[in-house]
């Protein structure tokens, strides 16, 4: 029974499409519900698995029409599910499920909502086809399916502006990387006449060959572009910041997550070719730049989607830089990383979000103050943004945390500075972070609150609880880490480097050995983290403390003085005696300091960055021929 | 579940080496910097016991919420703060004890101490005064300079003390130094005590690195709207950061000297980080004046990276 759960689950949603444009497209009743069930029942069947995969280790497999291999070769589309896979379906079942909730509430005052929720569930349906795949043709058309109902979301509200351009630079670039993939696919089918992943992988184990190396670098490259690593990230920035906002987070929560994924796939399982250096110091530098690259153009932006989205492209930097590693630490450290990018950014666009349908704007320089208007939105975005900036005791501290440990143990191992260098990009790139969170902060929570905003509200309960529940699991991740490793990240890494199980599952058992292949050796995880204990005690501290300031506040001496409807001048903010004015400092005007001695490097930037989209296709296929070049170079 | 390991851990969260410890050594070398300045400076100075007579009486002001201010943001900030620089002293081992021991703690003080960095710059700006919205900006890019040459040096060290394994173990460096000797007596590491020495002052917000909060153009910037209780949280988080840094300092370059007595060697911890204080703190801050942000962001970047970055390369080499 087990084994059709999978499979229902994205047929489902793929019904549920037509179905929402057929029965919902005028009544938001039937709309709504429709959307809500197919999610839900998605939602339980992909959790249903866990126990089965990640518990007891099974692999689970399908054959659609049971087209079983003959003879040794596959001849039909084959689904299968092991625990890398399944972690993937977990991400991405839980941040469509989030997203729909919230989607109810946000998008209510859009029009031809028909049509959106048609394409939110194609979405959804893609992308979990996508992670749970085994034949290589079809997470291709899964992968199309996805770059299109990504499209179309993009220009959903094609009534604001730059919603169409971007929507076109999506277009353009997204079908420059599927071409990529697609060439790569031909380029296997020509060399081993299969599309099976399993098969696939038998096959190339005897050595990659020159043609081999070509489909790598080529599918490297096309889902490079679907996870937007730096210099394929230029659609992405303006998709994020024009989309609707519960569809921006699907997009970071798991439509890049979806390239990462098929990254993983291809070179830990189908190509193995993790254990080599040259693969594992390409995908490092990708990565790193990436952060880099990420995070510096994020800090100049005044825009506040579009701020999230080069976050979104930096945090997928470390992503990769850690899954570069080949080891299984830095596997560990990389799904913890895409796991915990899925939560806080996932709430950070809901906060956004928020900001924009309670106020009409994300100009950061046109915010300020809503912290006293909207306290729920306010708290849920400082967890948040605590815990992208990798502040401890939050998730986001405990995955770069392994990440950092990851990059630097390979550091000394190899006596490579390049890793030396990683490592102090990550941690430098992790301030950075935190000082573009705090430019938000305090140009749209905090600050003044302008005139045209006095009678803004905190957002309906529906779009609150989806944020409240992010928040909540911001802060599990990173208390119980511990859980989440044994039951999630253990049996996902060990799955990407137990190739021979794969192989057995789908094509019979002792096909791998017939075929020759063995395992890359990984050194078992060991990382550390702070002593569970040490929260009971901090827990203890933080209650004493608090004690402390409420004793002192209490006392008739030292009052905690709040100030009443009758404004008393000592509440007024400190003037040098002038006049109180209206003086928000916030958005653009902070950080001068820093933009000031990085001029040159934002020129450099600013010129990469021309929005003109023959410029970003020339990037994308130049880095593309870079990728292919050095797969044929240095590959053994 | 309440085992005698677990009041242990209470005593050393609150007692020693953490709150109670960290703030009053803290505070007892604001006041020795208090003193040797105005001395100096050919004042007399106040009593060494005056940062603590500050902190009480500050403790029992009123505390008055600025109406434009998120109160519990306000509030909650310095109470954060504090919590997370008290536990920092239990990762520090202060010559051959330290309370908690991980693999990788040497990022976990790097984390903890910008939380306090970071209390500050939220409770400031949750105040929504736009002195203090200068004041935050110039604070987080202090910040942003000091990170990197303070990484380097992390690094730098981790590399001399491993070798060719990782250490990111505050208790192994001690361990390390207790058998070859301390670090600042190796001369590849010279250069990164220097970088070291550097980092303090702004890590500490002294002189002349004070430019988040110098007070002489924008009013103690992020700090501007506190007052009472508040106001001497923050004071203290101050003071306990000058232990941190200094306690760090000692025990990265000066952790190898045992004295085999639990109390004399908490003694020469204490006596090692006044010898920096004095040096790092008090000294510069005397002799200069206050930089500009794009200034201070440009020699953190050049010349005191340059410097962790001169030991980090001597340490890769196997010097």
């Amino acid at each position: 029974m087990m084994q059709h759960y999978p499979v229902l689950a994205v047929m489902l949603l793929f019904l549920a499409a037509f179905l929402v444009e057929i029965f919902g497209s005028k009544i938001a009743a039937i709309r709504n519900l429709i959307t809500f069930a197919a999610s839900t029942t998605a939602l339980v069947l992909i959790y249903a698995l866990i126990p089965a995969v990640m518990l007891r280790g099974e692999i689970i497999s399908y054959w659609m029409g049971n087209w079983a291999p003959v003879s040794g070769y596959a001849i039909g589309i084959g689904y299968e599910i092991d625990a890398l896979s399944l972690f993937f379906a977990l991400l991405v079942v839980t941040t469509f499920w989030l997203s729909g909730i919230y989607s109810f509430g946000y998008m209510k005052k859009d029009h031809h909502l028909g049509h959106y929720y048609t394409l939110y569930l194609m979405l959804s349906g893609s992308v979990l086809g996508l992670v749970m795949t085994g034949d290589i043709f079809n997470m291709f058309v899964m992968v199309e399916i996805m770059t299109f109902a990504s499209v179309a979301l993009t220009a959903f509200r094609n009534e604001s502006e730059g919603a169409l351009e971007a929507g076109f630079k999506y277009l353009v670039i997204g079908s420059v990387g599927s071409s990529f993939t697609l060439a790569g696919i031909a380029l296997l089918y020509g060399e081993c006449h299969t599309l099976n992943m399993a098969q696939l992988s038998a096959i190339l184990s005897g050595g990659l060959t020159k043609n081999s190396m070509m489909a790598m670098g080529l599918i490297i490259a096309g889902f490079g572009v679907k996870s937007y690593i730096v210099p394929f990230h230029t659609p992405a920035a303006d998709a994020y910041a024009v989309a609707p906002t519960s569809v921006s987070m699907i997009f970071s929560g798991m439509v890049n997550k979806a390239g990462v994924y098929g990254m993983i796939r291809m070179v830990y399982i189908v190509f193995r070719a993790m254990d080599q250096s040259s693969v594992q110091m390409l995908l490092a530098v990708f990565g790193a730049v990436t952060m880099f690259v990420g995070v510096t153009m994020a800090l100049t932006q005044h825009e506040f989607k579009r701020l999230l989205a080069f976050h979104s492209i930096s945090q997928i930097g470390y992503v990769i830089t850690a899954i570069s590693l080949g080891s299984a630490l830095g596997l560990t450290g990389g799904l913890f990383h895409a796991l915990n990018h899925t939560l806080f950014k996932g709430l950070l666009f809901l906060a956004a979000g928020a900001v924009l349908y309670a106020t009409g704007t994300t100009n950061l320089d046109k915010l300020g103050g809503l912290s006293k208007r909207m306290p729920h939105t306010t708290i849920c975005f400082l967890v948040g943004a605590a815990a992208i900036s990798g502040l401890p005791p939050f998730n986001g501290f405990a995955s770069k945390w392994i990440v950092y440990q990851a990059v630097y143990t390979n550091a000394v191992e190899s006596g490579n500075f390049l890793y030396v260098i990683i490592t102090v990009t990550a941690l430098i790139v992790s301030v950075m972070t935190l000082a573009s969170f705090v430019k938000v902060t305090q140009a749209v929570f905090f600050g003044q609150l302008r005139e045209e905003h006095k009678e803004v509200k905190e957002v309906p309960a529906i779009m609150l609880v989806p944020m409240y529940i992010m928040a909540a699991l911001c802060i599990c991740g990173g208390v119980f880490y511990n859980v989440v490793n044994t039951y999630l990240l253990a049996p996902a890494s060990a799955a990407a480097l137990n190739v021979t199980n794969y192989i057995d599952k789908m094509m019979g058992e002792g096909y791998a050995d017939a075929a020759g292949v063995v395992n890359i050796l990984a050194k078992p995880v060991e990382f550390s983290f702070w002593n569970p204990i040490m929260w009971l005690v901090l827990f203890g501290v933080v209650m004493a403390a608090a004690v402390l300031v409420i004793v002192f506040g209490e006392n008739s001496r030292g009052k905690v003085l709040v100030p009443t409807e009758n404004a008393d001048p000592k509440y007024a903010t400190f003037f040098s005696g002038e006049e109180e004015m209206f003086s928000q400092v916030g958005g653009s005007d902070l950080f001068w300091g820093f933009k000031k001695n990085w001029q040159g490097y934002y020129k450099v930037m600013q010129g990469l960055h021309s929005g003109i989209v023959t410029d970003y296709t020339t990037m994308t296929v130049v880095a593309t021929a870079i990728i292919v070049l050095c797969c044929f170079v240095f590959m053994r | 579940m309440f085992t005698t390991q677990t009041l242990w851990n209470f005593f050393y969260v609150l007692i020693f080496p953490g709150a109670l410890f960290t703030a009053v050594v803290g505070l007892f070398l604001a006041g020795i910097d208090r003193k040797v300045i105005a001395h100096m400076q050919h004042r007399i100075g106040p009593p060494i016991r005056q940062p603590m007579y500050d902190f009480f009486k500050l403790m029992g002001k009123e505390t008055i919420v600025p109406a434009r201010a998120n109160k519990i943001v306000f509030l909650g900030a310095p109470v954060v703060g504090f919590i997370s620089l008290a536990v920092i002293m239990l990762f520090i081992p202060i010559m051959g004890f330290t309370a908690f021991s991980g693999n990788a703690d040497l990022i976990v003080i790097l984390y903890l101490i910008t939380i306090g960095g970071v209390a500050l710059i939220v409770g400031g700006s949750s105040s929504g005064s736009p002195y203090a919205g200068i004041g935050i900006s110039r604070e987080m890019v202090t910040m942003m300079s000091y990170e990197l040459p303070f990484v380097l040096v992390l690094l730098a060290v981790a590399r001399k003390v491993g070798g060719d394994s990782l250490v990111f173990s505050m208790e192994a460096i001690a361990e390390w130094q207790a058998v070859n000797g301390s670090l600042a007596f190796h001369w590849s590491m010279i250069p990164a005590a220097l970088a070291m020495l550097l980092v303090i002052p702004a890590e500490v917000g002294m002189q002349p690195f004070d430019v988040a909060e110098a007070e002489t153009e924008i009013c103690e910037g992020p700090l501007i709207e506190y007052s009472g209780a508040a106001l001497g949280m923050f004071k203290l988080n101050t003071a306990m950061k000058m232990a941190i840094m200094t306690g760090l300092f000692t025990s990265l370059f000066f952790g190898g000297f045992r004295t085999g007595m639990m109390w004399s060697d908490v003694a020469l911890f204490v006596i090692i980080c006044m010898v920096v204080t004095l040096v790092c703190i008090t000294t510069i801050h005397a002799v200069t004046a206050r930089l500009k942000i794009e200034h201070l962001f440009k020699f953190f970047w050049t010349f005191v990276s340059g410097l962790a970055l001169a030991s980090l390369i001597l340490a890769w080499m196997g010097l």
